[in-house]
């Protein structure tokens, strides 16, 4: 068990400033809508991360049907969002979403693109240019209709183990209840890249799954989040992840509860700082925020708490649409650096479905010093009615506040800078290992001050998207903090003081930088 | 077994189906290939896919599915209607169901069916989404093509016109019932407020924001089919609310509980096998209307005969909720899972998810003593079946030596569940046999 912060969970005082963000969608520059009917009703990702080594989160867009984009962030620090379309390699079509990750370990980040069809591993070549490394990496993209995704370093391998989330057969469009296909787990081969893939059954129907340390023993296991709209039998999953041996299920001996839910998004953190995550799920006319109960014990045996903390996203709060909402993409991060993490949820009807809001806004649900989440999507600015699908929280231009980017289907994205006035400060730090988990996947970041703050480097969840590279912390009133990372390998890194701004850390130490 | 799993199965099996089709008319022209669709597949597809429907259409809580079924049952019963077919009209027996259109001279009775289900299931599933709607459009394609080829023109027009008519009619007959418009999956948008209500009055029991209200307060004004109102099976009260040890309530109370931590594998089995849950499974109604239709390929029942059982099974299921949801709200009684903790054990879990809305009777239980009533005056007492309904959900296949056996162990599954106390399971059953009365008054068939 890795030691947990000494401070206690006090109620410092919080700026508790009301977030604020300026749309500037029509003048971003990015231009990629997520196209397609049936096939893409799910997915429609993006993934932000440095492509070209400026340390500026840049923008990959799934295309769907069409093809997907890559645009370099050009925006200046505090200014406007700005960015221009790449000619990258990675453009191709077919993309439902898409996660960054250094796969070969070479300090360059890569693209895994789930796609309709074969799935595709692309190197990074540097300077925004990719090349499918598929083959040369014995990566067997399939076909089928995949949806989800999420790595992880098992411990002692040199190349990571993939998981892939798939869907419904898509062949099966006149009947196709019961059809869902299996997930799969690329581990590494013998000789590096990767071995033939290992079928997850029985599988479900995933629309996110996500490797993490959820217990905060130091041991990864994979969630599945499924879709009960298609499977027979199913309910959402925990795969153990032995070493060299096959994943097995847990089982309700071990504590696993049956949870059956239209789940379609993961969001995980660890909100109280007491060394295990809580989930929040997304679902429709649902959702869930799934916390470990004290008598836990190790086990998965989880209290549904987001209706007591006031976490629900389960009918539009503006705009007159009274039907039941459709949740996707959820992540918590502090967009008012208060110290606390806040929760976005991007919402969308699955395509004219009458009984669930067409008009369905996307949530931010502001956490405050006792653990309830209020509604702030309206006065914030970003309810906005699109049909959402995959998100993200980043600060593209480099202020310290996060901005968002949400991806909607059949037009281009939304994006809104964070415009909030009077926030706290921030932390911003990247983390680069030794050998080849480069972006250290796993690791804990721990934090003080203002208040004590954990959190998991995790590479999966969410709704078609994914992140790598900042890890954004908001400071409250505070000047200056300790931060230490507990590195993949259970090593405690030294706790470093810090005052606000970016910063490199390494297993030495951390070093200010200006991206 | 009914339920299979993929599309392919599906189709091989229509294409397998009886040869037979039905004459509803003395002028029928043969039929010009041996491998279009019987009137028994075209009912057994549709009806197939009509159950994954119900499970995949939020709105379809058991109450509502039980009114699709209803009309959808009669929508193939007063398609076979006419000529020298052996059924009775249902028109002036239904609560205000007015003379249907005429069968034409000739007609074919695959075609018939075919037009009312295609039309019929995509005006009562309308609300489904993509999938199912891409589901529905290519069903009817299917059916479509396959008769068209085997049948004459002048009669597939008939047929497909007489089809059509027939459902305009009842839909148009069913937009006045009272359950026709389904608002926030059935949830009222005022919650509840625990803190206003009496210890014996249900109260919210599910963590999730949108059941902090009753499911369809006011299904107990929707028009039964075949009573005059849910008040011609009104229940006595439940035993009086007591906290008192000793008590009819307590003990009743005190059954629940000690049943919990009793619970044998079967009984656990027994409970999970009914549970029904909606969005999960074809609801309570639709596994009646499952059995039925098992029964109907094990003995390869022709199709007049299935259009009947469904429209009866149908409008027995429908007016059973009608009546059980007017006396629930008559007496809004209190959850075992509400009592138990507030009075027994705090910690208390119920093996099943309670549902959200009053105890008071047990909705499988009245509604499977009306589909059991229906059913054994249809096909007679101690007729045994297989029942492989949850086959494909991992579920094993029961059998039962009669209907009655087996809507007494649904009735007995909520007590095993945590979520009915042993009043409203009886008292369930016994409002069944009162709806199964009514329904097995009407005059469905010639012979009859």
């Amino acid at each position: 068990m890795r030691a947990l912060l000494l401070l206690t969970l006090l109620a410092t005082p919080g700026m508790a400033q009301e977030p604020r963000f300026a749309e500037e969608t029509a003048t971003a520059g990015l231009a990629t809508p997520y196209l397609g009917d049936w096939e893409y009703m799910v997915g429609g990702g993006v993934a932000v991360f440095d492509c070209d080594g400026d340390l500026r989160d840049d923008v990959f867009l799934a295309g769907g049907a069409g093809k997907a984009g890559l645009y370099r962030n050009l925006s200046e620090t505090g200014g406007a969002l700005r960015f221009e379309a790449v000619d990258s390699g990675a453009g191709v079509e077919a993309v439902s979403g898409a996660w960054p990750l250094d796969v070969d370990g070479d300090g360059i980040t890569d693209l895994a693109l789930m796609r309709v069809g074969a799935n595709m591993l692309m190197r990074g070549l540097g300077d925004c240019r990719f090349a499918d490394a598929s083959a040369d990496w014995g990566f067997d993209g399939g076909d089928a209709w995949s949806t989800a995704f999420s790595a992880t370093w098992e411990k002692g391998a040199t190349w990571p183990t993939l998981a892939v989330g798939n869907y419904i057969d898509r062949m099966q469009d006149a009947f196709p209840w019961g059809s869902c296909t299996d997930n799969w787990l690329h581990r590494p081969g013998a000789k590096g890249g990767f071995a033939p893939p290992l079928p997850l059954t029985p599988s479900f129907c995933a629309l996110s799954i996500l490797f993490s340390d959820w217990a905060g023993t130091g041991q990864v296991d994979l969630r599945v989040s499924n879709d009960r709209e298609y499977y027979k039998g199913g309910q959402e999953q925990l795969w153990h992840l032995p070493a060299g041996q096959p994943p097995r299920l847990y089982t309700e001996a071990e504590g696993w509860k049956r949870l059956r839910i239209w789940g379609m998004g993961i969001a995980s953190r660890d909100l109280d700082a007491d060394g295990d995550t809580e989930l929040f799920l997304t679902s429709m006319a649902d959702n869930k925020l799934q916390s470990l109960t004290e008598s836990a014990n190790g086990l998965p045996d989880y209290a549904d708490v987001a209706f007591a903390r006031g976490a629900t996203a389960h009918r539009p709060y503006t705009g007159g649409d009274i039907r039941p909402s459709t949740g996707w993409h959820a992540q918590f991060d502090d967009v008012n650096n208060d110290g606390l993490d806040d929760l976005f949820i991007a919402k969308g009807n699955v395509d004219q479905m009458p009984d669930f809001a067409q008009a369905d806004p996307n949530n931010l649900l502001m956490q405050d010093d006792a653990g309830m989440f209020h509604e702030t999507g309206e006065a914030a600015g970003v309810a906005s009615m699109g049909t959402a699908r995959g998100a993200a929280l980043a600060d593209f231009n480099r202020d310290g506040l996060l901005d968002l980017i949400v991806v909607n289907r059949r037009e281009p994205p939304q994006i809104w800078r964070n415009t909030t006035e009077g926030a706290g400060a921030f932390i911003s730090v990247r983390l680069s290992d030794d050998g080849p988990n480069r972006d250290a996947v796993g690791a804990w970041i721990e934090l003080d001050t203002p208040r004590p703050q954990r959190r998991e480097v995790t590479v999966g969840g969410g709704h078609a998207s994914g992140q790598m590279g900042w890890h954004h912390f908001g400071l409250g009133a505070a000047t200056a903090t300790q931060l230490r990372v507990i590195w993949p390998d259970g090593t405690a890194g030294e706790w470093q003081d810090m005052t606000p701004g970016f910063y490199r850390l390494t297993r030495t130490g951390a070093e200010r930088v200006t991206p | 077994m009914v339920l299979q799993r993929d599309a392919a199965r599906l189709r091989r099996r229509s294409l397998l189906a009886g040869l037979a089709s039905l004459p509803v008319a003395a002028a029928l022209p043969a039929r010009a290939a041996s491998s279009a669709p019987t009137p028994e597949a075209v009912l057994h597809d549709w009806y197939r896919l009509v159950l994954e429907l119900v499970r995949h259409t939020p709105i379809y809580s058991p109450p509502v599915a039980a009114r699709a079924f209803g009309y959808l049952g009669i929508i193939c019963h007063e398609s076979l209607v006419g000529g020298a077919a052996p059924l009775v009209s249902l028109a002036g027996q239904v609560g205000g169901l007015g003379a249907l259109p005429a069968a034409p001279a000739a007609s074919d009775a695959a075609s018939v069916l075919n037009a009312a289900l295609a039309a019929g299931v995509a005006r009562l599933f309308s609300h489904t989404g993509p999938t199912g709607q891409r589901a529905m459009q290519a069903m009817a394609r299917r059916m479509d093509e396959k008769l068209s080829a085997a049948t004459a023109p002048d009669v597939a027009a008939a047929s497909i016109a007489h089809g059509q008519a027939v459902v305009a009619h009842v839909l148009a007959w069913s937009e006045g019932d009272g359950g026709a418009v389904i608002e926030n999956m059935g949830f009222p948008h005022d919650t509840v407020d625990p803190a206003s209500r009496s210890p014996a009055q249900w109260v919210p029991t599910s963590r999730i924001a949108q059941q902090q209200a009753p499911l369809l307060p006011h299904w107990g004004d929707v028009r039964p089919f075949t009573l005059p109102s849910a008040a011609s099976c009104g229940l006595p009260p439940p035993p009086a609310y007591s906290e008192e040890p000793g008590s009819a309530f307590y003990l009743e109370a005190k059954e629940v509980h000690d049943a919990k931590a009793a619970l044998t594998d079967e009984q656990k089995l027994i409970a999970r096998f009914w549970s029904d849950d909606p969005m999960l499974s074809p609801t309570p109604p639709g596994h009646w209307i499952a059995i039925a239709m098992q029964i109907f390929e094990r003995d390869q029942t022709p199709a007049d005969r299935r259009a009947e059982v469904l429209a009866r099974l149908g409008m027995a299921v429908s007016d059973a909720f009608i009546c059980c949801w007017k006396s629930k709200f008559e007496y809004d009684l209190v959850r075992p899972v509400t009592y138990i903790r507030r009075v027994m054990d705090p910690k208390w879990e119920p093996l099943l998810i309670t549902p959200p809305f009053p105890e008071y009777p047990s909705g499988h239980s009245t509604q499977s003593g009306a589909a059991a009533g229906v059913l054994t005056d249809l096909f007679g007492e101690g007729f045994a079946f297989s029942d492989a309904t949850h086959e494909d959900d991992g579920l094993p296949v029961r059998n039962f030596p009669s209907f009655a056996a087996a809507a007494e162990e649904a009735a007995i599954s909520r007590l095993y569940g945590g979520i009915h106390f042993r009043a409203a399971i009886e008292q369930g059953l016994a409002q069944g046999a009162c709806v199964a009365a009514a329904v097995n008054r009407l005059t469905t068939r010639k012979d009859a």
